[in-house]
């Protein structure tokens, strides 16, 4: 195996069946981005419905990609889910998986 | 390409990393939400004010007011401005319903400011206590709630290119 295809297997190798279902990449992608977000929000910028977001989250948390913080606002409670840095790492190498796939830039263009 | 089980083509993948690209975008103008208004200006005014405050502090001999009397206007001022900085964080992040984060903006922005405005005042007060001239303080003042409005706009333009 040459060292560019040894390279390219152990970037697959961050390949994450977790987070590569559409809308766990796009929740990854998400709390990344922002640090932080409540609930709602997450909804509302992913367009899904509540209990949908809900049945992701689970599964990222039973995989200890994500973490939740329960705090008080306008007398009612919200949820802010954030990445664990496992999930971070996770992620990330889910990222360099879907590059190493894509292949690298056409320099003719 | 198999990988883990999962059979994906460049082509899926390619989609895959524009779909991310495109949240990650509209999180990152999300995070960028300028602060409200009112604390924008305790802001710039806070900075406005430090360099006069620092130079009255190091001024020898005593300018306008004793030595003292400008330690205690820069302590109370710095904790009004940490718990005002605190209010507006928490409505900030109610309003948004993200962190706050203080990496929004590129390094290349960030980095000379947070070096540029210590050096700043510091600079101010020294050139101050040597010439006895007040116009130091002024012109960083100046300088320093230019600079502050410079950063409300980026960050207003930034916030704007929500997708």
């Amino acid at each position: 195996m040459s060292a560019e295809s040894a390279e390219i297997h152990d970037r697959l190798e961050g390949f994450d069946t977790t987070i590569h279902a559409p809308n766990r990449l796009r929740i990854c992608a998400l709390l990344d981005a922002a640090g932080e977000a409540e609930f709602g929000l997450v909804q509302k910028r992913l367009d899904l419905s509540a209990s949908v977001l809900s049945k992701h989250v689970t599964v990222l948390m039973d995989a200890g990609y994500v973490e939740q913080r329960k705090a008080v606002r306008d007398t009612r409670q919200r949820v802010w889910l954030r990445l664990t840095r496992r999930g971070r790492d996770a992620y990330q190498g889910h990222l360099a998986a879907l590059r190493a796939i894509v292949g690298p830039p056409d320099p003719a263009l | 390409m198999e990988t883990h089980g999962v059979r994906l083509t460049p082509e899926q993948a390619h989609a895959a990393l524009a779909d991310t690209e495109h949240v990650r975008a509209s999180a990152a103008a999300l995070s960028a939400a300028p602060w409200p208004n009112w604390f924008f200006v305790t802001l710039t005014l806070y900075i406005a004010a430090i360099p006069i405050t620092f130079g009255g502090f190091m001024a020898d001999p005593d300018w306008l007011l004793p030595r003292s009397a400008w330690m205690a206007i820069i302590l109370t001022s710095a904790a009004v401005y940490l718990a005002l900085f605190a209010v507006a964080g928490k409505a900030w992040r109610t309003k948004t319903g993200v962190a706050l984060r203080f990496d929004v903006l590129p390094k290349r922005a960030t980095v000379p400011l947070a070096v540029g405005l210590p050096a700043l005042v510091v600079g101010a007060a020294f050139a101050f206590r040597a010439t006895g001239r007040p116009v130091w303080l002024i012109a960083a003042s100046l300088i320093g709630a230019a600079v502050s409005v410079g950063f409300h706009l980026a960050f207003v333009r930034l916030h704007r290119k929500t997708p």
